[in-house]
């Protein structure tokens, strides 16, 4: 069964972020395919040179590099949710894949999750 | 004689402070659970400290520790048998422990 | 420097009922502070804010990588925000 994992609030904030992206990797883990798609604040999470040392917080930046071996099989950013928060490809972390509709993705996963 | 260069440690045996880890250190925590370290440990230790750089955590559970290495390191060492007999228990878990990163999220 | 009339210390990203509820509270004369997930409208295009001084907590700005998307606003150190609220004759913390 695919599942496509939604994250569309900010990073750092709240807990909910990272309890999606725990659900991601633990899927993975036991080799179920799973994707993460990035939308409305929830796209900030792909910016690239996050330096979180200040915040006392881990970066989600680096955490998300570590997506692809874990094996979660893509990393979509919804296309209108970028240009809202001025975010290109070239400002992202490597492997996202824009979404240019990200309506149509959703029925292309048998089970999607929001965060939070 | 080994215990005298172990850092303080937690309830579960993880280093309360990430900076005193040393190799020195790495080597008495094993000889605490009487795994003496040879240069296949500390392949894994190398990497495990260097994905825990790059990604700000390690590995979350067990399973994800050896993609992790398999990933990293091929099939030949990337597998749950490999690690289970360099790190006895739960490897990932061992494994942190020795090499002064935090306890895996999922490993209890 | 012309003293704060009201500083708005903002703390919400600009999806969040409240940012847009102090996006519509601000008058010449008053301050914006953004914290933690407020700084995201730095990047967020938002319409410009007409006489009103923007601040942001540089820590949150480096940590969401938004150093180079300070545009108009003024980075401060805590120091810098407690005087800030010093400064202002009122205070909202949205």
């Amino acid at each position: 069964m695919s599942t496509l994992i939604v994250i569309d609030q900010p990073p750092y904030g709240t807990w909910a972020g990272r309890e999606a992206l725990d659900m991601a990797f633990s899927l993975a883990a036991f080799d179920q395919p799973v994707a993460l798609l990035f939308t409305g604040a929830g796209v900030n999470w792909l910016r690239k040179l996050q330096e979180t040392s200040e915040v006392e917080q881990k970066s989600v930046e680096k955490n998300l590099s570590a997506a692809p071996i874990f094996g979660v099989e893509a990393m979509y950013a919804d296309a209108a949710a970028c240009v809202r928060y001025r975010l290109t490809l070239e400002d992202m972390v490597a492997g996202v894949v824009m979404s240019e509709s990200s309506s149509d993705l959703l029925n292309q996963y048998k089970h999607t999750a929001f965060a939070g | 004689m080994t215990d005298c260069v172990i850092p303080a440690r937690n309830n579960e045996g993880f280093l309360e402070n990430a900076s005193d880890w040393t190799p020195e250190a790495a080597t008495a925590i094993a000889a605490a659970d009487d795994i003496k370290l040879n240069e296949k440990h500390w392949e894994i230790i190398k990497f495990l400290r260097l994905f825990y750089k790059e990604h700000d955590m390690p590995p979350p559970s067990n399973r994800l520790f050896v993609k992790s290495v398999k990933e990293a390191l091929g099939e030949e060492r990337g597998n749950s048998i490999y690690l289970m007999q360099l790190f006895p228990g739960t490897p990932a878990k061992t494994a942190c422990r020795i090499a002064g990163l935090p306890r895996p999220t999922n490993c209890l | 420097m012309t003293p704060i009339h009201t500083l708005h210390i903002l703390n919400k990203a600009p999806e969040h009922p409240r940012s847009v509820a102090c996006m519509g509270a601000l008058m010449p004369g008053d301050a914006l502070l953004l914290t933690e997930n407020a700084v995201l409208a730095l990047a967020a295009q938002c319409s410009t804010l007409a006489g009103i001084r923007v601040y942001a907590l540089a820590p949150d700005v480096a940590a969401r990588g938004l150093g180079q998307c300070t545009g108009e606003a003024a980075l401060v150190d805590y120091p810098a925000m407690v005087d800030l609220t010093a400064q202002a004759q009122n205070v909202i913390s949205w």
